[in-house]
């Protein structure tokens, strides 16, 4: 045995002999090997801190660790990143409050968060709509007014709101105008031009406090509709218990307002929709500038993302212009004409002028647009207080609509700049249930009453034509046999209600959405409805494998069909996206290490045969093949080991010193892959370690062939004489 | 006395391509233990192949060769080379020293290769034949520090370290000047002495020819005659004896 050694020592000897013999080759070689374990240490350390801190965001905005959902659902769960409109086909837990229990069976579940998700459009009421409401109530105002100074100030009002109409017609016709010149005759509704026409002339103004009901009328109809379109906001929202969610998800935290009380309906806008969507568009492009500028170092005149926001706020003065009444007009053309020292007497143009921001005045009008203008304008169509009608399509397709006080915006903290992990509003779970189509409590207990009024009995689809028909079906008898005065209802789909309302707006309808607004849920109501999916956070979340097949075994257990994914595969294509990268990688190391298992393995053949002589000679003087084989793996696998350990030493530093500074986060995407705005990676032992494997057996691969010349040399060739 | 190597009717054909060349065309030839033996002839008589089957680097294509009893072509490739590495000595025309490795390195490698001897065996093994040669201060050079006559003597030692009962040398000499080359041979010739090793050596120098005991000379392939190194010296191949 220790002669054995002593063999291996001398192996391994000429092997490092040689290797210093042939310095040039052992460079070669060992930087590729160098550069290769490098790549794997720094790309896959890389890529574990971006999956760590995507994880955490992911997992701290809406996932969790895992989510369970109903087994017997058609499309896959994705809570995140999803990429189409519609919602994929998910069916029900039945009961929450039953799952819960179950899952917090499993020894590693910490807590569980109902969810649903869903979208929805929402109006939020435009400019128009208020300006109107704003000259109605005016006008009762005067209407009713008593005394002598309440007229007058009631007349007042109304002159100045029918200022601020005004305004907005002459917005319209404007708007008119331009379409006028690019459209065809024909694509313009001549009923619309024609109304916008005639609600722009002096004479409808003049004529207006003859018949003001008459004339607001017109206006509602006619010219309100005209102006809607750019008030419709697409929200995604998650259904959740409130408490339970901002107890789980720790990184939440309420920016303006207040979180939803519990038993409420409420909205909260996650602050990144509220700045996109809901705030006024040019002052979200005033921010968006200056964040480019300050915080990225961006230039407007050079980056053309900047440009294109000057460009659109140049361009886009209508949705101010229309914010401003015959007042504020003139406020806003003295204010600007001092700030630009312009003689301009058009505040369209003033504004325009206004936007149209350089590098070197862009800091002064940002400030004089906060100071001056701001105050005077609506800077978020939707106010914190404010009741939002949330309009969804449910499942079954009749759209539903659901009145729900926005109570606040929130945030997670250090995802504040991610459209990605705000991308999602909360919603309580009641009005979710409503929108989705579920039956609520409320609902059903709505129901039993109307039923109980109109006399009505629930019969069982399967026998409802016998219950139409008589016990026997009878075809050819088709006609309507029903006893008079008896209402039958048939129940649809189980746990979706039968359409409730129609899609026209009546009072009644307003004041019973109202009524619904302002009720107190049992927190049992909460509990114990249908969700569609849970959020799972675990105690220990590294046994996330483990605790996936504890929860399916427990659901089974239960009689409830769950089935559980991971934040990974919840986060659908956001999820994806790591294994893209992750394969991206792979391929790189992959082809890197193909190219260097060729170069080796050239190298390698070269020196071998260099070296037919000195191997025929080891093997006359009694060395055996295994012996040679053994000598020139040694050699690679020394260089392997040398080089490999030094690259992947050296890419350890490297991601040690990166993660000391961080990577920054370029964009908002960023942000959310690296859980704030700057990526610390940090080293694991274990690719340290596939790197030191990879390379030594990427250097014992690329010696198999020069050793396979090697062991055929015959001592034959150490006689051979070169002359 | 025995014969250590017994070679009967070695006929050994290499082929180039499609082409047999004949190297050997029938030798036989007997080699005593403690014989001290010249192969000669000139350049593709074959003296090369010959021993080339001696050493159990090769096999004849038909014939016998037995060396230390045993048949060469019933062994395997494995034998074959365990029977070089603990019964055969090689001295090379070219030396064919290890050059990464020491003097000291060099010569101790057979016996590294046998797993035998502990450590220190082996270093006193090398250390005495160092001196035998007489280059025990360059123990620690490399290859390419010594002189010709040096890098031989130390191939001699690495042909000795295993006490091989034959050690065989392809002109061993050529590639030195008449004077070393004659204090290689006396070498050679004392460790014949001293330690009964059987030395087989080819040449086709006459004053080399002088040194042995007798002198097998080959032409064509074939064996040609055996003769004393007087004679040999004294009717040239070619010439009629």
């Amino acid at each position: 045995m220790r002669a054995w050694f002593a063999t291996l020592g001398v192996v391994a000897q000429i092997a490092f002999r040689n290797l210093f013999a042939s310095r040039l080759k052992t460079i070669i070689v060992g930087g590729i090997i160098f550069f290769g374990g490098l790549l794997v240490v720094a790309g896959n350390s890389l890529l574990d801190s971006l999956v760590a801190s995507m994880s955490r965001s992911v997992i701290g905005s809406v996932a969790g660790h895992i989510q369970v959902y109903n087994a017997k659902s058609k499309d896959p769960l994705e809570v995140m990143g999803r990429m189409m409109m519609g919602d994929p086909d998910i069916s029900q837990l039945d009961d929450f409050a039953q799952v819960r229990a179950s899952l917090l069976k499993v020894p590693n579940v910490k807590s569980v968060v109902p969810m649903g998700i869903s979208g929805a459009l929402v109006t939020s009421g435009n400019t128009i709509d208020l300006a109107l409401e704003k000259l109605r109530n005016a006008v009762y105002a005067r209407r009713d007014a008593k005394t002598e100074a309440d007229k007058l100030r009631a007349e007042a009002q109304v002159q100045s709101e029918k200022g601020h109409v005004r305004q907005i017609v002459a917005v319209l016709q404007g708007d008119l105008k331009n379409a006028k010149s690019v459209l065809d005759e024909h694509a313009i509704d001549k009923d619309d031009a024609d109304a916008v026409t005639r609600a722009a002339s002096d004479k409808f103004w003049q004529d207006f406090d003859k018949d003001p009901l008459e004339s607001l009328e017109f206006l509602e109809n006619r010219i309100a509709s005209q102006a809607a379109d750019a008030d419709l906001l697409f929200l995604n929202y998650v259904g959740t218990d409130f408490q339970a969610f901002q107890k789980s998800f720790d990184r939440m935290k309420i920016v303006e307002g207040t979180t939803v009380p519990p038993g409420k309906r409420g909205f909260l806008f996650a602050k990144n929709v509220y700045e996109e969507q809901v705030k006024l568009k040019a002052a979200r492009r005033m921010d968006k500038i200056r964040e480019g500028t300050e915080s990225q170092g961006e230039k407007i005149a050079s980056d053309p993302d900047l440009q294109r926001m000057v460009r659109e706020n140049v361009s886009q003065v209508r949705e101010i212009l229309l914010q401003l009444d015959a007042a504020k007009t003139n406020d806003f053309r003295t204010k600007l004409r001092r700030e630009l020292g312009s003689q301009e007497s058009d505040v369209g143009k003033l504004l325009a002028a206004f936007f149209q921001t350089t590098d070197q005045n862009f800091r002064e009008r940002y400030d004089f647009f906060y100071k001056e203008l701001a105050p005077s304008l609506e800077l978020y169509r939707v106010r914190i207080g404010d009741t939002l009608t949330i309009k969804a399509f449910t499942r079954s397709g009749y759209v539903q609509s659901v009145n729900v006080p926005v109570y606040g915006t929130f945030e997670f903290q250090g995802l504040e700049k991610s459209t990605l992990a705000g991308a999602l509003n909360l919603m309580d779970l009641v009005s979710f249930r409503e929108l989705y189509g579920f039956m609520t409590g409320e609902k059903l207990a709505e129901i039993k009453a109307l039923q109980k009024a109109a006399g009505a009995r629930e019969i069982n689809r399967d026998n409802a034509e016998a219950e139409l028909f008589g016990s026997a079906p009878a075809p050819d008898k088709g006609e309507d046999k029903a006893p008079a005065g008896r209402k039958i209802e048939a129940t649809t789909t189980p746990g979706v209600a039968p359409v409730m309302h129609d899609l026209g707006e009546s009072l009644g309808g307003k004041l019973e959405r109202e009524e619904a607004r302002s009720r107190v849920f049992p927190a049992d109501e909460v509990q114990r409805g249908v969700v569609l999916n849970a959020a799972v956070i675990l105690k220990d979340p590294k046994k996330i494998r483990e605790t996936m097949a504890a929860i399916e075994a427990q659901g089974k257990a239960d009689g409830l069909a769950l089935k559980a994914i991971d934040w990974q595969t919840a986060a659908g294509l956001i999820g994806q996206f790591i294994n893209v990268i992750r394969m991206v990688l792979y391929i790189a190391i992959l082809i890197i290490f193909l190219i260097a298992l060729v170069i080796i393995n050239n190298a390698l053949v070269m020196a071998t045969l260099e070296r037919v002589r000195e191997i025929g000679t080891l093997r006359a003087i009694g060395a055996q093949r295994r012996f040679i084989l053994t000598m020139l793996v040694i050699e690679s696998l020394v260089v392997g080991a040398i080089f490999g350990g030094l690259g992947a030493g050296l890419g350890a530093l490297l991601v040690k010193f990166i993660g000391k500074i961080g990577i920054p986060a370029k964009s908002d995407v960023w942000f959310f892959f690296f859980s704030g705005p700057r990526l610390h990676p940090f080293i694991g032992t274990s690719n340290i370690i596939a790197a030191f494997i990879i390379v030594l057996l990427v250097s014992a691969f690329s010696s198999f062939y020069p050793a396979w010349i090697a062991m055929r040399v015959t001592p034959r060739q150490a006689m051979q004489e070169d002359e | 006395m025995k014969a250590i190597v017994s070679v009967k009717n070695a006929v050994k054909n290499y082929s180039l391509g499609a082409v047999e060349v004949p190297a050997l065309r029938g030798v036989t030839l007997d080699v005593v233990e403690g014989d001290f033996l010249a192969i000669a002839g000139p350049s593709g008589s074959g003296k090369t192949t010959l021993l080339n089957l001696i050493g159990c680097v090769d096999t004849p294509t038909s014939g016998t060769v037995e060396v230390a009893g045993k048949d060469t072509r019933q062994l395997s490739e494995r034998e074959l080379t365990n029977l070089r590495l603990h019964t055969i000595g090689f001295i090379f025309q070219s030396f064919n020293l290890v050059s990464v490795l020491t003097v000291f390195q060099n010569i101790e490698l057979p016996l590294l290769l046998q797993r035998e001897l502990t450590g220190p065996e082996r270093a006193q093994r090398v250390m005495t034949l160092l001196d035998k040669v007489g280059i025990r201060d360059y123990a620690t050079h490399r290859p390419s520090e010594l002189s010709g006559g040096q890098r031989q003597r130390v191939a001699i030692a690495r042909a000795l370290v295993t006490r091989p009962q034959l050690v065989l040398a392809d002109e061993p000499t050529a590639n030195l000047d008449s004077v070393t080359g004659g204090h290689i041979l006396d070498i050679m010739r004392d460790l014949n002495k001293s330690e009964r090793t059987t030395f087989i050596f080819s040449t086709h120098d006459q004053r080399v020819m002088q040194h042995a005991h007798a002198v097998v000379r080959l032409a064509d392939g074939k064996f040609v005659d055996r003769v004393s190194p007087a004679q040999a010296a004294a009717a040239p191949l070619g010439a009629p004896v």
